[in-house]
């Protein structure tokens, strides 16, 4: 089996090559070089964002100002004002005082700068004095226990120390205690390293090194070296690793695309190898190079190799897949260019947003690169971690390879129709006859991620309106996509003939109903394993909210299914909007009742 | 000119037929409802207050210390509540019981150096939270303790918290959405004319009275005007969410200039190597170069886009006119030899 996989990603490999032949493969190489070239010299210089954007007016005897978003600008006093009223400059630095004006923008510079100046101040007291003197505050962070906490108990580390109380420190003694607590001298040599090297980090700070940008130490914190989180270092890392592997999809989809449109895949599809082997064997020089992109990145950047690979492995498998099923469904490039984008920008920000959250929630573990920036970080990578990030991954990659080998065959991929009748068919070749009961079990499971994912961008695209416009927006469109999960493989048996008679109409409808229930209920458990539990979960969880959205998706089903046997498969957008109704009845009821906004 | 029109009607409606526009639409809109949604993640990191966060919600710190410590006047300035206890074990009982969500705990007769206990909950959230609602309180207290070991701390870091969305909004979000359809305008570019070479339809074109310029230039103005569309609604969303964009009009036009500068490069791209597959790849590495590069000119586009939506008064006017006229000139260039490019291009 292995051998097939090998000569079909030979092949691939060759094909690749050809491609690339000739005089121009020296054009391409030379561009390629220069990419590299340039985007390491900005990697190395160090991305400054917001270069001059500020225009500072400063009188002669300020401080200088080194902070490359300033430009600054010699100014006497008088000439300042006028300057500052007619906004050529934003702020005007006086000595000690900063003047600016009342609008937006001037506030801001002034802030700005204001913090740029107290940094630089920070680091000439460092240099006077010594550091007992200039960092005399140094606050130990410690954690306590409250009983609501230990509703986490099965799944969270051993409770951190319990402060105790060090010595006597009632305010009613009038002498001084004995100084801090025999505890506090060893405490302060610790912290006295620990603050060197808060200073040191905080001095080579900013957003140019990610290592440095991502290390934080929250045991002990002097007041005036907090790192503030910085977001960006994940978006960085989004662009370092991830482009990369975008690259590897986009010829990919490419392939297939071409040898679609070159009907070359009618010789393929002859030969004696099965189309899982097709697939696979494809697929295998760009899973190649993915790897090598990732070691050659973690290495030039500091990392783990062993575990970046494991990280971004599933990354990869995810947009190769991604690339894959919008390449067997579109038939022209242009297509394939937007639905590519749409669905990478869709891809990236899944990456993203919840990274941005890494250390501030436990939600940012949805996104595998929380586990790479904790990688970064040097903090240690847990096994139920790495679960909840990579296994839907992992899981949508399967379905794909599953549904892309249904696919594959000449009648789907050569035909010219339009979209949603490529869509029934794309169904009718994933169900198995044979299997019924088990076919609508599986099918709505297997549209589960889809539906979240476009419930999903529902909510970023909602985003925009004001409030009760847009929950009932995203209402009847998570609603709507619920009810056609459900339903559309009735509707594709309906049509195939392959069901007869209400009460079987009744039994798949509602297999199919306890399908997306089940995994819906799973994917909630699962993900709830690592995150922190909180009220809301606990509602969930509580018995009565079991047994309710489950009648009511196997009601809002059937009611769909039959009102689609008795009238016909031409009003099963009617069909959709009763079931959609009764169900967005039940979830206005549900949180009219909880109470919620 | 006539055959220009009627060259452009057919590249149009071949976009919108085959919807492309439309997902381009979808696309932007997505990028930048997206980028809202990010703008405000940033913003919740620095000032939770902004999205109402500890706003309403007092926070309510026990606190164990000198009796002239001026820590506790520091937080109440910040309306926090303080309440003192005399030791710790009361104190924390009191947070067991909910009664306060922090304790700040500092040993009495400690000289030089303070070394002082933080206790906060488990919960993620809540110490973040926490933590930025203590940060302002903490540093006047380490300044107070500074002046008191005889430092004199000229510029204070406290003192009103500016926007901090403020940055990442002007110089990494709007250029980000006005790039964003130029890029996209190469790869339609790209495509439609790769595909004439790829369908062999090429020759069948060159048949037609129209000069290949005319050809190339209706494609590359298809793939501009749905550019124009996109920005548009970038620019729509943008207002309807409340942020202001200065010199809207200098900054379309800017952005215009990039995707017709973007399109010619596209369009040379696909001219020379004429299969799809290898002029997008092509395409995506000069794209890299060129971002990569661009960083390096003073000022660079981003900065330029940055500084005209911020509402800077302060910026090059050379540089502006350099880069709206500049693709332009361009364009005009290769239009009048473009007979000769198509011609060797087959």
């Amino acid at each position: 089996m292995s051998n097939c996989i090998l000569t079909m990603a030979k092949w691939e490999f060759y094909r690749l090559k050809l491609r690339f032949s000739g005089r121009s493969r020296f054009v391409v190489l030379a561009i390629v070089l220069l990419a590299i070239i340039t985007s390491y010299l900005v990697y190395h210089q160090g991305m400054v964002v917001g270069k001059e954007l500020y225009t500072v007016g400063v009188s002669p005897e300020s401080p200088a100002i080194t902070d490359p978003r300033f430009k600054v600008v010699r100014l006497d006093r008088d000439s300042s004002r006028t300057l500052l009223s007619q906004r050529v400059i934003d702020v005007y630095l006086d000595g000690k005082t900063i003047i600016s004006r009342s609008d937006e923008r001037s506030q801001y510079v002034s802030g700005t700068l204001r913090k740029h100046l107290a940094r630089q101040e920070l680091f000439s007291i460092a240099r006077r004095y010594d550091l007992n003197r200039a960092f005399p505050l140094r606050v130990e962070v410690v954690t306590l226990e409250t009983p609501e906490s230990h509703l986490t108990a099965g799944t969270e580390p051993p409770p951190a120390p319990v402060a105790e109380p060090e010595g006597p420190s009632s305010t009613s003694e009038p002498a001084p205690s004995p100084g801090p607590p025999a505890a506090g001298s060893p405490t302060a040599e610790i912290n006295d390293a620990e603050v060197r090297q808060q200073l040191d980090v905080f001095e080579s700070g900013g957003l140019l090194k990610v290592k440095e940008a991502l290390l934080s130490k929250p045991d002990v914190i002097v007041p005036s070296l907090t790192p503030m989180p910085l977001p960006l270092a994940q978006v960085t890392l989004v662009f370092s690793y991830v482009l990369p592997l975008l690259l590897a999809g986009v010829f990919f989809a490419s392939s297939i695309t071409e040898e679609r449109v070159n009907r070359k895949l009618t010789v393929l599809l002859s030969a004696p190898v099965s189309k899982l082997q097709v697939i696979l064997g494809k697929m295998f020089p760009y899973l190649v190079y993915s790897w090598l992109a990732v070691a050659v990145i973690t290495l030039i950047m500091g990392g783990k190799v062993w575990l970046s690979l494991a990280i971004f492995t599933p990354v990869t498998l995810l947009i190769l897949a991604t690339y894959m099923m919008v390449a067997l469904t579109y038939r022209t490039f242009k297509d394939l260019t937007f639905f590519t984008i749409l669905v990478l920008t869709a891809i990236m920000a899944y990456l993203v947003v919840p990274a941005l959250l890494t250390g501030v929630s436990d939600l940012s573990y949805i996104s595998p690169l929380t586990l790479a920036v904790e990688m970064y970080r040097g903090e240690a990578v847990a096994a139920k971690e790495y679960f909840l990030a990579t296994a839907p991954l992992y899981l949508i990659f399967c379905q794909a390879l599953f549904v892309g080998t249904r696919l594959f065959n000449e009648e789907f991929l050569t035909g010219f129709k339009p979209m949603h009748v490529k869509m029934a068919e794309a169904l009718n070749f994933a169900i198995d006859v044979n299997h019924l009961n088990l076919s609508a079990f599986l099918s709505s499971l297997f549209l589960l991620p889809l539906a979240f994912t476009i419930e999903l961008l529902a909510i970023v695209f909602v985003h925009n309106l004001s409030l009760p416009l847009a929950l009932w927006i995203l209402i009847i469109i998570s609603v709507t996509i619920e009810e056609l999960a459900k339903s559309v493989i009735i509707l594709v048996l309906l049509k195939n003939g392959a069901i007869r008679g209400k009460i079987e109409t009744v039994k798949l409808s509602a297999l199919s109903a306890v399908g997306f229930f089940s995994g819906e209920k799973l994917l909630l458990f699962l993900a709830l394993a690592v995150l922190s539990p909180s009220a809301f979960t606990a509602a969930v969880f509580g018995a009565g909210l079991l047994i309710m959205p489950l009648v009511l998706h196997v009601v809002s089903t059937c009611v769909v299914g039959l009102l689609t046997t008795r009238l016909g498969a031409k009003y099963y957008p009617l069909a959709i909007i009763i079931g959609s109704v009764i169900h967005a009845a039940y979830n206005l009821y549900v949180i009219g009742t909880l109470g919620m906004p | 000119m006539n055959e220009y029109v009627v060259l452009l009607k057919r590249e149009l409606l071949s976009l919108t037929r085959e919807k492309t526009i439309i997902l381009a639409i979808m696309v932007q809109l997505l990028i930048a409802s997206l980028a809202s949604v990010i703008l405000q993640g940033i913003m919740a990191f620095y000032d939770p207050a902004s999205i109402g966060w500890g706003t309403g919600v007092s926070l309510r710190a026990g606190f164990i210390g000198e009796a002239g410590s001026p820590l506790p006047a520091y937080l109440r300035s910040k309306g926090i509540i303080v309440k003192p206890f005399s030791e710790l074990t009361s104190a924390e009982a009191a947070f067991r019981d909910h009664q306060i969500d922090t304790i700040l705990f500092v040993p009495e007769g400690q000289s030089n150096v303070v070394n002082m206990k933080l206790i906060l909950p488990r919960t993620e959230a809540r110490r973040m939270v926490i933590l930025v609602m203590l940060d302002e309180p903490l540093k006047e207290y380490e300044d107070y303790l500074r002046q008191a070991n005889g430092i004199e701390v000229n510029y204070k870091d406290f003192g009103g918290q500016p926007y901090s969305g403020y940055e990442f909004l002007y110089s990494v979000l709007i250029p980000i959405l006005m790039l964003f359809p130029a890029l996209v305008a190469g790869s339609i570019v790209i495509d439609v004319i790769s595909e004439e070479f790829e369908n062999k339809t090429l020759d069948t074109l060159i048949s037609a009275p129209v000069s290949g310029g005319q050809v190339l230039i209706s494609k590359m103005s298809a793939a501009i005007i749905a550019a124009v569309i996109q920005l548009l609604i970038s620019t729509g969303l943008l207002i309807w969410n409340g942020i202001v964009v200065e010199r809207l009009i200098l900054v379309l036009l800017l952005a215009v200039s990039f995707a017709v500068a973007i399109s010619l490069g596209a369009a040379i791209i696909a001219l020379w190597f004429k299969d799809r597959q290898r002029a997008q790849f092509v395409y995506s590495m000069t794209l890299i170069t060129a971002g990569a590069a661009g960083y390096f000119l003073n000022p660079s586009p981003f900065e330029l886009l940055a500084k005209l939506s911020s509402g800077a008064l302060d910026f090059s006017v050379l540089a502006v006119a350099i880069y709206t006229m500049l693709p332009i000139a361009i364009g005009l260039a290769i239009f009048y030899r473009s007979k000769r490019l198509v011609l060797a291009g087959k």
